[in-house]
């Protein structure tokens, strides 16, 4: 695969997996946010794979596997089983409605695009506009986590931010080692799983959501 | 041999956690407990010795310890032994009032080795990758310790803290991911151990500015979300205060401090890369508003635990202000007091653990007249606060000293003014809640129950660090001190 091809390719998938985290921000159903983040999930995996096919790096490959099968099948299955065991209420409930948050996302990505625009010549050493899509995928996250009050669309949140750091890292020149890329699966795939236990927790006790609990102040 | 330890360390503590897990026994877990940091607080002196000796030294092409990472190894090891010995007696109380459930006891032993084990390879990594790996390890068993109560408040403090830290300390790795991308760009191409923060500050003064200083911005904010920087600091007094009162002492006295292990392994290399200015200046930033806005909170504050878990957003402020000022003396003074807060904070923790247990309560105002029904307990509260704000003789007073001056040498006399005030602030309203919980008459309902030996033991090898440090300063410790200083300002 030519560079011009891949970088053209790499910006496309950018834009798709810009086009998820505003489709999480958008929905006002848990499904469709789930559904969503899955969906950015096998762009991130695509992405991985022509970059494979770029570089010539076998490592990648390995990675767009792994990414697909973590992130796209078994994170979302992890949030979907939570959802059907506990009968949570399907609708999201918004801090800021969805129009505000929506105008927001839209200067997130303005900004980060404005802000790389003013680096040196790292910027040749990343494909393409991976650099401010990552950035404005992580800002667009922390803006879903903020913004909706429900435990299990702060969980996307994090995973759309989370894409957004490893679609950077994938292009940066040759993605991290392997096995760092693996550490750092295994903390989410852990960390995903503690919060689910603590969602499942305050579900069986006091029946709110755990997102909801406002007890500690001051 | 030498480099072995670096990766047996945090390989026997987690396999003592793992152990914990078959065993039912309070006894024979209490004993693993403390046997278990005995031998981490062991394998760190070891691991200090030789760095002491002959220079840093590296393991795997991952682990290296300098003598940056061995003052936070030790502090950990320190404060594993302390803690384990205070959670002998602490442990017998809580059985005895039902906080604890027996059957579940293998689990939460296990999770505070597993815990230790996570924090030791995050101050002996020498991938940035790992680094991080361990930090968030770091966040996923802590997250479970805090909600280990299983109450409303543990859990909703848990969710609070593994959200928040997590979504921060992503930040981190996306600044991670940036500095190796320059460092990839630099040395052109990637070569092995690129990810190793050695090589790249080996490198540093040919890295990108631009993008070095993008990727510190995301650093400082990530690793700061996790060492308690105002203003992402507001899961932390939920967290400490909600905690298992071992469990605080550790969050408090040693994990905010490897996430300042962190933003001082980037630092090194921003300082390097982009001159000191940059760096320094948002240190300064985030440690003054964490020392201001600290301040209400403190004051108007009714639950002990809380008052802690604010006086350590206050003090991390100070270690802040400390790298900031720069200098020598800034940073040797942000370094000491590294340790004397980790020491300080862990001992302050256990000993209102202890006065909260006795009177039933958190809040402040019910908690009378400690000295009376508990001397020794009362002695260690007022001695703790004491050092917290800053007194002399103890060893805060000291470290504090040298960040005033180091901002005094550096120009910054506003940024030390602001400071002084607020410090003078903070120093009234410690005393004054700690003075009338330690004085005055005890209400009848006040357990008057013998002191127990065994978490006493533990204070007092803390106590005795304490008053040490503020009077004395080892010869060998200001060796260490004084090349990690070196090391990080090049």
């Amino acid at each position: 695969m030519s560079v011009e091809l891949a970088t053209r390719l790499i910006d496309v998938l950018g834009a798709l997996l810009l086009f998820s985290t505003l489709l999480i921000l958008a929905s006002g159903q848990l499904f469709r946010a789930i559904y969503a983040v899955a969906m950015q999930s096998v762009f991130l995996g695509i992405a991985g794979a022509v970059l494979g096919a770029a570089t010539g790096n076998p490592d990648l490959w390995v990675i767009a596997g792994i990414t697909i099968v973590v992130k796209a099948i078994l994170l979302p299955w992890l949030l979907i089983w939570v959802v059907r065991r506990i009968q949570i209420p399907r609708e999201i409930e918004s801090v800021i409605p969805i129009n505000a948050t929506l105008a927001l996302a839209a200067g997130i990505v303005v900004l980060a695009f404005r802000l790389s625009a003013s680096l040196g010549p790292v910027r040749q050493a990343i494909t393409g506009n991976a650099l401010p899509v990552g950035i404005a995928l992580i800002l667009l996250g922390v803006l879903v986590m903020a913004a909706r009050r429900t435990a299990l669309v702060q969980m996307v949140g994090l995973f759309a931010s989370e894409n957004g750091i490893f679609f950077t890292a994938m292009a940066v020149t040759q993605g991290m080692p392997l096995i760092i890329e693996i550490g750092i699966l295994l903390d989410v795939v852990l960390g995903a799983l503690v919060m689910g236990i603590l969602v499942l927790r305050v579900r069986s006790s006091v029946d709110t959501d755990i997102a909801d609990l406002e007890n500690l102040k001051g | 041999m030498a480099s072995s330890l670096l990766w047996l360390t945090p390989l026997l503590s987690f396999a003592v956690g793992l152990g914990m897990l078959l065993v039912r026994d309070r006894r024979v877990l209490a004993t693993l407990d403390v046997a278990g940091s005995l031998a981490v607080l062991g394998l760190t002196l070891a691991i200090t010795n030789r760095v002491v000796q002959a220079g840093p030294v590296g393991a795997l092409g991952i682990f290296r310890a300098d003598h940056v990472a061995v003052l936070f190894l030790v502090l950990i090891g320190l404060l594993a032994v302390a803690v384990s010995i205070a959670t002998v007696g602490w442990m017998r109380q809580e059985l005895a009032r039902g906080h604890m459930r027996a059957e579940r006891l293998h689990y939460y032993y296990a999770l505070v080795h597993g815990f230790i084990a996570t924090m030791l390879v995050t101050v002996l990594a020498d991938n940035l990758g790992v680094l991080w790996i361990a930090m968030e390890g770091t966040t996923i068993t802590s997250a479970l310790l805090v909600g280990f109560h299983g109450d409303k408040h543990g859990l909703e403090a848990a969710w609070k803290y593994i959200i928040v830290t997590t979504i921060g300390i992503s930040f981190g790795l996306f600044g991670t991911v940036l500095v190796y991308g320059a460092a990839a760009h630099a040395q052109g191409g990637v070569l092995a151990g690129a990810m190793n923060w050695s090589s790249i500050v080996a490198v540093a003064p040919h890295l990108d500015p631009g993008i070095i200083r993008i990727g510190f911005i995301f650093v400082i904010v990530g690793y700061g979300t996790k060492a308690g920087l105002a203003p992402v600091h507001m899961w932390l007094p939920d967290a400490h205060s909600q905690a298992p009162t071992p469990v605080s002492a550790l969050l408090s006295g040693a994990l905010i401090k490897c996430a300042l292990f962190g933003i001082i392994r980037f630092h090194t290399i921003a300082r390097a890369a982009c001159g000191p200015e940059f760096s320094q200046g948002l240190l300064l930033i985030f440690g003054l508003l964490s020392v201001v806005v600290a301040t209400p909170f403190i004051l108007a504050q009714h639950d002990l635990k809380r008052l802690l878990g604010y006086h350590s957003v206050e003090h991390v402020g100070i270690i802040a202000l400390g790298l900031g000022f720069g200098g020598r003396l800034g940073t040797y003074g942000a370094l000491l007091h590294v340790i004397n807060h980790g020491v300080t904070k862990a001992l302050v923790f256990l000993v209102a653990g202890d006065a909260i247990a006795r009177y039933d309560t958190r809040d402040m105002r019910m908690i009378r007249g400690l000295m009376g029904i508990a001397p020794l307990a009362g002695t260690l509260l007022l001695m703790g606060a004491l050092s917290l704000a800053g007194t002399p003789p103890f060893s805060i007073f000291i470290s504090e000293l040298m960040v005033i001056q180091a901002g005094l040498a550096a120009g910054r006399t506003v940024v030390v003014a602001a400071f002084l005030v607020v410090v003078v602030i903070i120093f009234a309203g410690l005393i004054h809640h700690v003075g009338q919980m330690v004085f005055g008459t005890a209400a009848a309902s006040a357990s008057r129950e013998r002191e127990a030996h065994l978490p006493m033991l533990g204070m007092l090898l803390l106590v005795a660090a304490m008053v040490l440090l503020g009077v004395y300063m080892p010869a060998g410790l200001d060796r260490v001190l004084a090349r990690a200083t070196e090391i990080i300002i090049g």
